[in-house]
């Protein structure tokens, strides 16, 4: 056994030094390396449920449905039935979870004219005017937003 | 009545021209001051490394007198490496993370081992074997804190007998040739992390690794020079002419190497005239004109080249004064010079957007933490530190 | 290494290995404190990433430039205020060439005030000049060989089994090379979190089984999502794939973007 250790003093330490450098190394990896890491690829695998346990802030089209179908089988028979209703309301999601006047958009006009404002961008097929040209009050005076083509 | 309906917000953002990708115009670029000096500092301790093994590996007699000094240029210069790059993190109390998950496909995440490795295996050991016999000297007749000092780094060995001395020296010189692959990878990999980025035309090319390393050369052996020029200046001795003609000779070889690869990046990107083109051109004419035109090229390349190249060709007449002062101007040119290297590649991949249609600017705050004054602060703090080196480690008497 | 010292030396070794052995389960439950530290939440129950493929596509030929999608975004995932998109509108104006200039096209005009969140303002330049113009949403291109995931040095950003590429914002140090990686700008570095950030394709909600935000409000369906994996009957996006000739963005660059774009035009980079 003392053959082992015929290696030159300097040398020896050395030795030791760095052996207790990676072991110590090891004892730290072993200690920090977070638990799911590596379940399914180099990283977290909390990290998945983590991000998909956030809170939702628009509720989706179907929440809308529970409580207000009319509006909602009006709209689908009409020609906004491609849009959501959080499109113009909003974000629906505190509404949903308490259902109070005051904490969804009852919209305005403001909704109307974001898509429907002439701008040569927009593709041909989208039904769109020059407001100034088009009507100077409100655009609910002649149009009903859930369905657009009856007159109000 | 448009604007009130609508209520569009007209923002104008001044510091940009053409357009640029939303997440792009922000005010600072996300890689400021502290990743310029990162690469900086440790090409400095590649190239001071570099002239080091020049003396134990190649044997050339004529740097012995600058082989301590070089080493513990590299040392110092090496301790303030981590620093920009803990500052410049989100999350620095994360740090530990890339040594405990490093991810492999990253060229970042070799940094805690290349830099471990380097400066324990590499540096420390190659001083402590150089100083071993110094130490054991000292720790016998010194008394007082620097007397603990030196015994605490004997590491309790206390043989010096001419086997041991030989065997040290045998040591050293085969961690000097493992040093020379480990300098090249410490800064390589650096140069390797702005190359393997493809997304970004200015800096995504095979030759990014191998240009970062030679001007890591020429600027650490500039470095060895400035220090060297510096120290017998305050110590009141004189230059060792020998020395530092040949300190003067490497440079300049190293100098034309860099400036050679250099010179070939920007020709193969004029010549072939990619997508990027346009921009990247209009980008380094006018957004780095100070710093590239005038700092890399003009002031840092050009200028050095030409003294020392004079130098080269008729050294013998040149009298002594006029020498050093050509190899110190040389030197502080090519310091500045490197530096604004760095610059011209970190700033400038992030001075145009990547939709290839826009430029941005960047003025420099002063203070924070990517601002003027730390810049100033990191770049002297390695010097304090080997100030104290010099005290400790490097006698007046032995300027071996 | 005198002689008497040898069988203290032996008796001392055995003692280290058994108490080396019996260190084991001390060491685990030591591990099992620390790492409590390091963990946040308890894996819900019911969601099982390898079974979804989500992907997005966009029909460019659909998209009006209202911005809704860009600000729902921005509600729906607390992006800070400011030049912080996780998706954004980039509108398109090519101009007629000059007359006489015997060229195919005038200039290539690109603009996206605020990310599109509030709309567009009148174009530039007058309705006469303009040879074409349109929108282009954009965002996280899920690229099947993702650049950004390949440079973290840690870990902190990924491709996750289901498609989406996401990034774990507790273990993120900030360093930004994923930004400087990503091809098509879609990633941030947060003044808040200052953490990376991009878009995660609304990851809360879909593994609800509702679709992401800008999906949601888009009036024209001009973003259509879809499962690869489950394809639901009239599908939206196979009816994508079906209906339309695609591009992907940068391919020159090898990252093999999963998002299609339908309906752009080769100044789209």
């Amino acid at each position: 056994m003392r053959r082992l250790f015929k290696m030159p003093p300097q040398l020896f330490r050395i030795f030791l030094l760095a052996v207790g450098i990676v072991g110590a190394y090891s004892v730290a990896r072993y200690f920090l390396t977070p638990p799911s890491f590596g379940e399914y690829g180099w990283y977290r695998g909390a990290a998945l449920a983590e991000l998909a346990t956030r809170d939702q802030v628009y509720a989706g089209k179907k929440a809308c449905e529970e409580c207000h179908s009319d509006e909602y089988q009006k709209l689908l028979k009409h020609e906004h039935k491609g849009l959501a209703c959080e499109s113009c309301h909003g974000p629906g999601e505190a509404h949903s979870n308490d259902p109070r006047k005051d904490n969804i958009d009852r919209s305005s006009f403001a909704a109307c004219v974001r898509c429907h404002e002439a701008n040569p961008s927009r593709p041909k097929w989208h039904k769109q005017i020059v407001i100034k040209n088009h009507y100077s009050g409100k655009c609910t005076d002649c149009h009903v937003p859930h369905s657009p083509s009856e007159v109000p | 009545m448009t604007n009130e309906l609508t209520n569009i917000v007209q923002v104008v953002m001044p510091h940009f021209e053409g357009y640029v990708y939303p997440n792009e115009a922000t005010q600072q670029p996300l890689w400021g001051i502290l990743i310029v000096l990162y690469p900086y500092i440790t090409g400095l301790v590649a190239g001071a490394f570099i002239m080091a093994s020049l003396v134990r590996v190649f044997n050339v007699k004529a740097l012995e007198p600058v082989y301590r000094l070089s080493m513990l240029t590299a040392f110092a210069f090496l301790l303030c490496a981590p620093l920009p790059l803990l500052f410049h993190l989100g999350h620095p109390e994360r740090c530990f993370e890339v040594m405990m998950t490093p991810h492999l496909t990253s060229p970042m995440a070799i940094f805690g081992f290349v830099y471990a490795w380097y400066l324990m295996a590499v540096l420390l050991l190659e001083l402590w074997f150089d100083y071993r016999r110094d130490f054991v000297g000292w720790s016998e007749s010194t008394s007082g804190f620097k007397g603990i000092l030196y015994r605490l780094f004997t590491v309790g060995v206390t043989d010096v007998s001419e086997p041991a001395v030989q065997l040290d020296h045998k040591i050293g010189h085969i961690l000097s040739v493992v040093g020379i692959p480990s300098a090249f990878l410490l800064h390589g990999y650096v140069g390797f992390i702005f190359g393997s980025v493809k997304a970004n035309p200015w800096w995504g090319n095979a030759l990014m690794p191998i240009i970062f390393i030679m001007s890591a050369m020429v600027s650490g052996i500039a470095l060895c020079v400035f220090n060297y020029m510096v120290l017998s200046w305050i110590r009141r001795k004189t230059v060792d002419m020998k020395c530092l003609d040949v300190m003067g000779m490497y440079l300049f070889y190293a100098l034309v190497m860099d400036t050679a690869i250099e010179g070939l990046d920007w020709i193969h990107r004029i010549y072939s005239a990619e997508e990027g083109f346009r921009v990247i051109q209009y980008m380094a004419r006018v957004k780095l004109f100070y710093t590239l035109s005038l700092g890399q090229v003009a002031f840092g390349t050009l200028v050095p080249l030409i003294l020392l190249g004079v130098l080269q060709l008729v050294r013998r007449r040149v009298p002594e004064l006029q020498r050093r002062r050509m190899y110190f101007s040389s030197a502080m040119l090519i310091l500045v010079g490197v530096l604004a290297m760095r610059w011209n590649v970190v700033i400038g991949g992030q001075l145009f957007s990547k939709s290839l249609r826009g430029i941005m600017s960047y003025k420099m705050e002063f203070a924070g933490l990517e601002g003027w004054f730390m810049g100033v602060v990191l770049l002297c703090l390695p010097f304090v530190i080997l100030t104290v080196f010099v005290k400790l480690f490097l006698s007046e008497h032995d300027q071996r | 290494m005198n002689k008497p010292v040898s069988r203290r030396s032996l008796l001392g070794k055995i003692g280290a290995a058994v108490a080396g052995v019996l260190a084991a389960p001390a060491a685990k439950a030591a591990k099992a404190v620390v790492q409590r530290v390091l963990v946040t939440a308890e894996a819900p129950k019911g969601y099982d990433p390898t079974q979804h493929k989500w992907v997005m596509a966009i029909d460019a030929n659909r998209c009006i430039g209202c911005g809704f999608c860009a600000e729902a975004c921005k509600k729906e995932n607390h992006v800070p205020e400011g030049p912080y998109f996780r998706t954004w509108v980039e509108r398109y104006i090519i101009t007629k060439p000059k007359p006489g200039s015997s060229a195919a096209r005038g200039e290539t005009l690109v603009d996206c005030p605020n990310g599109g969140i509030n709309g567009y303002p009148e174009a530039p330049v007058p309705k006469e000049d303009i040879q074409h113009s349109f929108f282009v949403p954009k965002l996280c291109n899920l690229c099947q060989h993702s650049p950004c995931t390949q440079v973290c040095p840690v870990g902190a950003t990924f491709d996750a089994p289901d498609g989406a590429v996401l990034i774990d914002p507790t273990y993120c140090i900030g360093c930004g090379f994923c930004i400087q990686a990503c091809p098509y700008g879609c990633r941030f570095l947060s003044p808040v979190t200052k953490t990376a950030e991009k878009c995660t394709l609304c990851y809360h909600r879909i593994t609800r089984g509702l679709k992401p935000a800008c999906v949601e409000v888009c009036p024209t369906q001009a973003r259509i999502f879809g499962d690869l994996k489950h394809p639901v009957p009239d599908d939206p996006i196979q009816q994508f794939y079906q209906n339309n000739l695609v591009e992907a963005l940068k391919p020159h660059l090898g990252t093999e973007p999963r998002v299609f774009y339908a309906g752009i035009d080769k100044e789209v980079r």
